[in-house]
């Protein structure tokens, strides 16, 4: 038997006891009624009693003892310790757990700061406070966007595209950036990751400057090895077995300026992220100057087609988007058989202009696809130095998009040719009404 | 109860317009750092193309000015605030007349700089422009945190600190005419670096205003024309009534 049924038989059992105890001693002394009443009344006085020794210590159970009573009461009261005592032992065991939590993520070494669905500061950990100048407890409750200014931050904010961090300079730090990403996470909670890229900032305008400075230095060089050898070349006295190898060396030389001088171009592009205005260019007087040129190679492709299926104007920085489509038709000339073809064709719908150069060439395989446009990236060993190229073509193209908000979609098939795309926003594209109206 | 239902619903949206407003303020007050930090920058290194883009940029302030402006009048004619909300409201109109002042000297600065980025660079390298730059970049960030935490306190600092830069800027003045005089041709660049020394003190006097809005705003106190000491003692003295008011507005 458990000891709470114990405790109940007992309880039973002691009212009982008390009842016919009562009763016999009122029955001996002539009023059994009355006997059974004050035995009753007794019982009843003891029941409060204990109850008001139970509500008492309830009251003042951080300091007093729980009362040492017996029976069902007994019960009761060791039933309540266990559970208060089960009760703080989990509480114990979550604050533990929650300060653990909190020196884990203060401890992090990035900054994390808990925004809510108003963008109000919920909860920020040490390196936060640290990298955003955030004060403990006093800018709970403020929207970051108040105290995080710079436009770049807003402007990120506003666009609501969270895929990627965003990097401020705030202003009062010499050359410090901060790159921030905002995840969201629950019922409209944003959850802001702030990580300190100065270094990685100052590596890469480290290596920027070095290769304009080390391109630009290399080039004064070379022009003086190109002219000698240029020079040498038309020497009708030079040795007969020499020829060969001046005219060789006189064309990689020509490579080597072609190479240092995309590298410049690059690193010009670099430097700025985007181009602002521009000004709107005909794109059909500047691809069929681009069908010339092709046309001037010393081998070139037979059928050079131009298609522009729009009179709209794309609104660009003009040398830029000249050395952009010209490495595009470049690569197709170069790597299409003169019995092939080419197609230019320029055309306008709602998701902005569309500038496609289309060729007849080998193709490229769809693995290297993704990786066209990284730095001297070569489909293979034997493929690009053949032609002479520089191995920077689709890097250039890649930046001049970038900075024009466009973007290049490469599609090719093995062996029958490929397609290079330039995808530019409908707000880069002028209709032609607009420049009607201008010019009248 | 409906009626109780609705007015919480005004009071809330009227809330929210005011952080909106806020916001933009803040926002704005963002740009205008940002163009003071490119107009510094551009001066000192040289870059014609950054302070010629500074002076371009200017309108973005103005516009900012003109729509934040609109809104507080409709918020004064639809909402008629009173009390703390209407000194909010009298606060961002004035700080953005400041704010569009120092976004103006910024443009001046970058005009100057575009212009000075052709001459020969002095020895020193606009070493002291760079200093008093840079303490009246943080004079205008630490004014717009003030702003953003209501924060009294830093709002004195800010004050306080305007006395720093009038010193600098007499520095700066001095020395300037010595160059002059000891080289007469160098005084077109050092009138030009006048002019920049000038637009730079001018805004750490409009930083300075910004802070005093604060104190406005917060304490209902209009402590212009006053002595920063006078009106340091007369806020501790007011603390404690002061302490509800802030914490009323958090």
């Amino acid at each position: 038997m458990q000891p709470a049924t114990q405790a109940w038989w007992f309880a039973a059992g002691r009212l009982l006891g008390t009842v016919l105890i009562g009763f016999s001693a009122g029955w001996l002394l002539g009023s059994p009624w009355g006997g059974l009443a004050c035995a009753l009344g007794l019982h009843l006085g003891w029941q409060l009693a204990n109850l008001f020794r139970l509500e008492w210590w309830l009251r003042h159970r951080s300091y007093a003892e729980p009362p040492d009573v017996g029976g069902v009461w007994g019960e009761i009261i060791a039933q309540i310790v266990r559970l208060h005592r089960r009760k703080r032992f989990h509480k114990q065991r979550f604050v533990q757990l929650m300060r653990q939590l909190q020196h884990s993520t203060a401890a992090l070494p990035n900054g994390v700061v808990i925004l809510n669905a108003q963008r109000e500061i919920v909860w920020f950990n040490l390196m936060a406070a640290r990298l955003l100048d955030l004060r403990r407890s006093a800018d709970l409750g403020l929207r970051i966007e108040n105290l995080l200014r710079e436009p770049e931050f807003k402007r990120y904010l506003e666009a609501r595209d969270y895929s990627n961090p965003v990097v401020i300079r705030p202003a009062t730090a010499e050359d410090c950036y901060l790159s921030l990403q905002v995840v969201p996470y629950g019922d409209g909670q944003q959850l802001m990751l702030v990580s300190d890229v100065s270094r990685q900032m100052r590596l890469e305008a480290v290596r920027r400057d070095f290769v304009a400075n080390a391109s630009h230095e290399l080039r004064s060089p070379l022009t003086v090895i190109t002219g000698y050898l240029e020079t040498l070349c038309q020497d009708p006295a030079l040795d007969r077995d020499l020829q060969g190898p001046v005219a060789e060396m006189r064309r990689q030389a020509e490579r080597m300026t072609g190479i240092i001088r995309d590298l410049l171009e690059l690193s010009r592009l670099e430097e700025t992220d985007e181009v602002g205005g521009g000004q709107p260019l005909d794109v059909a007087a500047l691809t069929s100057l681009l069908r010339k040129d092709v046309l001037a190679r010393p081998v070139h492709p037979r059928d050079v087609r131009v298609r522009i299926d729009s009179d709209s104007q794309l609104i660009g920085d003009e040398p830029e988007i000249h050395s952009a489509f010209s490495n595009l038709v470049d690569n197709a000339a170069k790597y299409t058989p003169p019995e092939g073809s080419i197609e230019m064709r320029w055309w306008v719908d709602e998701n902005g202009g569309h500038f496609a150069v289309t060729d007849t060439g080998m193709g490229i395989p769809p693995e290297h696809i993704p990786r066209l446009t990284e730095r001297f990236y070569r489909v293979d060993a034997g493929r690009s130095r053949a032609t002479g190229g520089s191995g920077l073509g689709l890097a250039i193209v890649k930046h001049v998009l970038q900075r024009h908000g466009a973007e290049l979609e490469v599609r090719s098939t093995l062996g029958s040719g490929s397609t290079f795309v330039c995808h530019f926003p409908p707000e880069r594209v002028q209709p032609a009404r607009a420049v009607l109206a201008a010019t009248v | 109860m409906e009626t109780a239902d609705l007015s919480h619903h005004i009071s809330r949206r009227f809330n929210e317009d005011l952080e909106r407003v806020r916001s933009k303020v803040l926002g704005m007050g963002g740009f205008v750092e940002q163009q003071l930090h490119k107009a510094i920058t551009a001066l000192v290194e040289g870059d014609s193309t950054l302070g010629e883009s500074v002076a371009m940029d200017d309108y973005q302030v103005n516009n900012m000015e003109v729509s934040i402006d609109e809104e507080c009048s409709r918020i004064l004619a639809t909402r008629a605030p009173a009390a703390g909300d209407l000194r909010v409201i009298v606060a961002i109109i004035k700080t953005i007349t400041d704010l569009e002042r120092i976004g103006d000297e910024g443009e001046k600065i970058g005009y100057i700089a575009s212009r000075l980025a052709t001459m020969e660079r002095p020895a020193d390298k606009y070493r002291e422009i760079k200093h008093l730059g840079r303490v009246v970049s943080e004079m205008v960030h630490d004014a717009l945190d003030a702003f953003a935490r209501m924060d009294v306190e830093s709002a004195l600092r800010v004050a306080r600190q305007d006395r720093l830069v009038d010193e600098e800027y007499e520095a700066i003045q001095r020395q300037s005419i010595t160059f002059m005089m000891e080289d007469p041709r160098t005084i077109r660049r050092a009138l030009d670096v006048m002019w920049v020394v000038r637009a730079l003190e001018r805004i750490g006097d409009h930083a300075k205003n910004i802070s005093e809005y604060v104190i406005y705003m917060v304490h209902g106190k209009d402590i212009r024309h006053t002595s920063l000491d006078d009106v340091e003692r007369e806020l501790r003295q007011g603390a404690a009534g002061a302490a509800g008011v802030t914490s009323a507005r958090n």
